[in-house]
């Protein structure tokens, strides 16, 4: 049986791993647009997205496009297999109700 | 940690709401709105050369193809931002340069054959443009190419067989089949 985890259970970083997954493998999200995206704050989401990328789950890229500073995020493999166990572990919650 | 199933049944849900949100936000799913725009645009276009007389119709025509350039423009350029990968930009040149390509040919096309009417040369255009649609489905899968070959059977439906009111079945045949299947491609993502 696959466990809850309980970093990606919190209400905002499950919207957060749930958004990454959902792009390609190769593809990663600029910051200010997850931002929008979630509808939170900058410091909200940053602090969330430190935990994430602690834990392994995500990749934070800081580059410079067109000379101005841009942070890109994605969902590691890691990530993704973490989370795909998580939302199995909710259903079969569900499923056992 | 101890999840209730009502707390579980919130989460499933909200993933699925998130996972949806985005993929209306950030993935190809937004090419829906290219097909609204330029199904306004044959709307307004040919029922222009329906009731209008032709230089006139002609001239709504050219502005009606800016104007949905310049949309078709904007929403491309908004369509990516914030999201990019090692392949968009060589696929985004790549599309770029087949649009250009398959203009240049329906422009040579026309210059070869040199329609005789109004309708042989909506009709090239329309099959040239179809094509390319076609193409984008293929390369982006946001649609398969069966509406492409529905929309194709209706316009030759439409020159052949109804020439009195080509134009009338062009712009709400395939104009308006265009906005629905925009706004069906939303609905259904």
């Amino acid at each position: 049986m696959a466990d809850l985890n309980e970093t990606i259970h919190q209400p905002v970083r499950l919207r957060i791993m749930a958004a990454l997954v959902t792009l390609g493998a190769s593809e990663e999200v600029d910051f200010s647009y997850l931002r929008d995206l979630l509808d939170v704050t900058d410091g909200n989401l940053g602090a969330h997205l430190r935990k994430l990328e602690e834990a392994g789950y995500i990749a934070v890229n800081k580059v410079f496009v067109e000379r101005k500073p841009r942070t890109f995020i994605s969902a590691t493999a890691g990530g993704r297999k973490v989370f795909q166990e998580h939302v199995a572990a909710l259903e079969l919650i569900l499923k056992s109700k | 940690m101890n999840v209730s199933p009502t707390e579980a049944e919130e989460a499933l849900a909200a993933i699925q709401t998130m996972m949806t949100k985005t993929r209306r936000a950030i993935s190809s799913s937004g090419a829906y709105v290219f097909f609204i725009i330029w199904g306004f645009v044959w709307l307004l276009g040919f029922l222009g050369s329906q009731f209008l007389p032709q230089d006139i119709g002609g001239y709504a025509w050219m502005g009606l193809d800016t104007l949905g350039g310049i949309l078709s423009a904007i929403v491309g350029v908004r369509m990516n931002r914030g999201v990019r990968s090692p392949s968009s930009n060589i696929s985004g040149k790549r599309i770029g340069i087949f649009w250009i390509l398959l203009f240049m040919y329906c422009i040579a096309t026309i210059a070869v054959v040199w329609p005789a009417s109004g309708k042989q040369l909506s009709m090239l255009i329309i099959l040239f443009v179809i094509v390319g649609w076609m193409a984008m489905g293929l390369l982006l899968s946001f649609a398969s190419i069966r509406w492409g070959l529905a929309l194709t059977a209706l316009a030759l439906i439409g020159y052949f067989l109804l020439p009195g009111i080509f134009y009338l079945w062009m712009a709400v045949l395939g104009g308006g089949g265009m906005i629905v299947l925009g706004l069906y491609i939303r609905s259904r993502w």
